[in-house]
């Protein structure tokens, strides 16, 4: 088979990665499809189980190929009457995927591939008994389908060739599309529409799409044509075409089996460009990096020429300057390379809520919008489990039974949504329900009753402050599974990892009604706002997100409360803890006249921080810690100011509580 | 022998500049026309080797023009002239059968190399 006459093993992740896509997105049209089945929807889906199958063949997993054509011909019945699909036919298909998915796991580990006989013994029986309702005997029936050949055309979406002998020989033809021309685009088009008169087009690159909207880099457009015309009559009907030069064609070799996906340069005649590349995400985190350092190393510079003598400043400065903007350029860049949509973490949702809904026995509609926002893909991969711990909760907890639904007159069928927005530089995700909502009086009671603070201290939380301490570690560690500390589940985790990328959490609730959690992150990581601050001979960088505003007045004028001084802001008073102490590090000697003090939001709430400078903003590239100074409660991460020095950012949210 | 063109544009200065084009070029213009209708009647009534289509003309217009043409005569050789910015309208005019295009303003060597190739003359 094709795994013995070459190396496989230099293709296992490629493989892995896109058999994984192809199983995901499978898995969200069983979900769809349980809304209603269309033509369509079991046709992609049949697109999906098509490409593992041969990509797994590709890759010499026969048992893996094997259940992904089974799957196949399933798929291919029920195109054929998408009423034949049901619950019990949706459950063997889902079951299938996730076996698929056990075999890619499997595979990727080296270890062997679980043993599916069975599933594929049910999926042969399922096909077999679907096929065998007896067609209306008017009609003739419908030729038996063919496996490899059922595909149709346009089904081969990642490169995978289905061997068949039958089928008219195939050319890979290059074209280029003269740069000057007008209108390139339609040139293009023009392009394989002529072609089409010759034959089918496979394999076409940039996609068509692209190639109307004039996006052909370096006007080299690659395919393949599948056709019993001569390569001589091909040659002819592209010089009919003005503008557009055939740069090569040659006959496709179809066997052995052409390379998995991801290897199409050795596979097409000669070298194209590719559209997009996969790149390794440690790869881009070390763009990042260098980036930064390049960004800060700029700045570096820039603070020694202001030491210079003034004759040599302004050609000095201007190349500073000019470095400056193209260092930051290539940061933008990168940062854009880094932007993923949220697809990436939402795509998964609808079959997460559909298990747990089951597993439930609840009836959950999940709408997503704004699914195609672009983030960080760094705090993409952040918020994955944090949006799929508010989902599980949503429908656990919020979602109510559907007589409980009933008997409140809300439509039985409870809806749980998430919407993506951008608003600035942030990006707000709200994941409502429509179930029951949290009960805030019970949440008080259980806080008292686990000791996590006194029933004083809960008297005097605003509804805002209550609502949070869903957040409290105390409370989502608690194994019970009443309905109040069941929504705790993972909250305090929620909250940590949203506020580690720099984001904030809300949390809005109606009795009855149901609960909004809204989580609103900045689109990139990587860059943050500072107020500098000195405490002693050290100095501290703030996040500016955090900071509230800052007061300046002598300390001997500071109230006292319980004998801790408090500071008087707006119509409140809030502690003060100052920063030394709270660091541990020897403060400066405070001034008689006026001390500053930042006012911060911290998990406490609001508090002041006294500290002994005020040292000015600036934007800075956060740098994450590295062992063992993540450890150490209170330290966000580290930045190299302009002047060499480094600089903590302090973790201002758990800086009081540390 | 020359080959026979008919120019379709509702602008006569178009026309002209189209019509010199050719002639410079050693092609015969037998016929014009300013809208889509009269572009089918002249189309079947001169029985041109190749057409140039405006695409935006009142009555009818070119798409629906070269539709119309290419039922009559399946190997009709219809080359739509278009401006910058219509490349969907062209494009929805190659999906309808033109074998080509042309921009405007029209330049003689774009438009003759075109012509001839899709004439099989290059």
């Amino acid at each position: 088979m094709a795994g013995a006459s070459w190396d496989t093993s230099r293709y296992l992740s490629l493989f892995a990665g896109e058999a994984s896509e192809h199983l995901e997105a499978l898995g969200k049209d069983v979900v769809r499809l349980e809304q209603g089945a269309t033509v369509a929807l079991v046709d992609s889906m049949f697109r999906h189980a098509h490409s593992v199958k041969g990509m797994a063949s590709s890759m010499a997993f026969e048992a893996t190929a094997k259940l992904a054509h089974r799957l196949e011909d399933l798929l291919d019945t029920l195109r054929a009457d998408v009423a034949k699909v049901n619950q019990a036919v949706a459950d063997v298909i889902l079951q299938t995927v996730d076996a698929l998915s056990a075999h890619v796991k499997a595979a990727t580990q080296s270890q062997p591939l679980p043993d599916s006989t069975a599933l594929v013994v049910r999926l042969s029986e399922l096909n077999a008994g679907l096929k065998g309702v007896p067609p209306p005997p008017v009609s003739a029936p419908p030729p038996p389908p063919v496996p490899e050949a059922a595909a149709p055309p346009a089904a081969s979406p990642s490169g995978v060739v289905a061997v068949d002998a039958a089928a008219p020989p195939r050319f890979a033809l290059k074209l280029k599309i003269n740069p000057a021309s007008n209108q390139p685009g339609v040139r293009g088009f023009l392009a394989y529409k002529r072609l089409t008169t010759l034959g089918n087009v496979f394999e076409l690159k940039p996609p068509l799409d692209d190639i109307k909207a004039g996006r052909v880099p370096q006007g080299a457009v690659t395919l393949e044509l599948e056709t019993d015309q001569s390569e001589e009559s091909i040659t002819r009907t592209m010089r009919t075409v003005a503008d557009v030069e055939l740069e090569s064609i040659g006959l496709v070799q179809r066997a052995p089996p052409p390379p998995p996906p991801g290897a199409e340069a050795d596979r097409v005649v000669g070298q194209e460009p590719a559209r997009t590349i996969r790149v390794r995400t440690e790869l881009m985190d070390q763009f990042l990096d260098h980036a930064g350092e390049l960004l800060l190393a700029t700045a570096r510079v820039r603070q020694i020429a202001r030491g210079m003598p003034e004759a040599l400043r302004p050609p000095l400065d201007e190349s500073v300057d000019r470095l400056h903007l193209l260092v930051k350029g290539l940061h933008d860049k990168v940062m854009q390379a880094r932007m993923t949509p949220l697809a990436l973490i939402t795509d998964r949702l609808p079959r997460a809520a559909r298990d747990i809904a089951r597993r439930r026995s609840r009836d959950v509609e999940l709408v997503i919008t704004g699914e195609d926002i672009e983030l960080d893909r760094a705090i993409v991969d952040e918020l994955a489990d944090p949006v799929l711990h508010l989902l599980r909760n949503a429908i656990d907890h919020g979602v109510e039974p559907a007589e409980v639904r009933k008997a409140a007159g809300k439509p039985p069928k409870g809806k749980v949504a998430l919407s993506v927005t951008r608003q600035r530089d942030r990006v707000v995700l709200e994941l409502s329900d429509d179930g029951r909502g949290i009960d805030v009086e019970r949440l008080k009671v259980l806080v008292v009753e686990r000791g996590l603070m006194t029933p004083e201290q809960v008297r005097g939380l605003s509804e805002r402050e209550t609502l949070m301490l869903v957040c409290l570690p105390g409370l989502s560690t608690a194994t019970d599974v009443t309905d109040i500390s069941g929504r705790g589940v993972g909250m305090d985790a929620v909250k940590r990892v949203v506020e580690a990328v720099g984001g904030s959490l809300e949390i809005e609730t109606r009795a009855g009604r149901g609960t909004t959690f809204r989580l609103a992150v900045p689109l990139t990581v990587a860059m943050v706002n500072l107020l500098l601050v000195g405490v002693g001979d050290e100095v501290y960088g703030l996040p500016i997100g955090k900071v509230s505003g800052v007061v300046e007045t002598a300390r001997g004028r500071l109230a006292l409360s319980q004998s801790a001084p408090v500071l008087q802001w707006g119509q409140s008073v809030l502690p003060v803890h100052e920063l030394s102490s709270l660091l541990e590090v020897p403060a400066g000697p405070a001034s008689a006249v006026a001390s500053p003090f930042v006012v911060v939001d911290s998990d406490e709430g609001r508090v002041a921080l006294a500290v002994d400078r005020l040292l000015g903003q600036e934007e800075v590239v956060l740098k994450a810690l590295a062992r063992p100074l993540d450890l150490v409660p209170g330290l966000a991460g580290v930045t190299i100011l302009g002047n060499g020095r480094p600089v903590f950012i302090l973790d201002v949210a758990r800086l009081v509580t540390a | 022998m020359a080959k026979k063109v008919l120019v379709v544009d509702d602008s006569v200065f178009m026309r002209d500049i189209i019509k010199d084009i050719f002639a410079a070029g050693g092609f015969t213009v037998i016929g014009e026309a300013g809208n889509g209708v009269e572009a089918v009647e002249k189309f079947k009534e001169l029985k041109p080797d190749l057409v140039t289509m405006d695409l935006v003309m009142p009555y009818r217009n070119g798409i629906d023009a070269t539709r119309e043409i290419l039922r009559t005569d399946n190997k009709a050789l219809v080359v739509m002239c278009s401006a910058l910015g219509q490349e969907t309208m062209v494009m929805e005019a190659i999906e309808a059968g033109a074998v080509d295009f042309i921009v405007k303003p029209p330049r003689a060597e774009d438009v003759l190399a075109v012509v001839k190739k899709v004439l099989g003359e290059a």
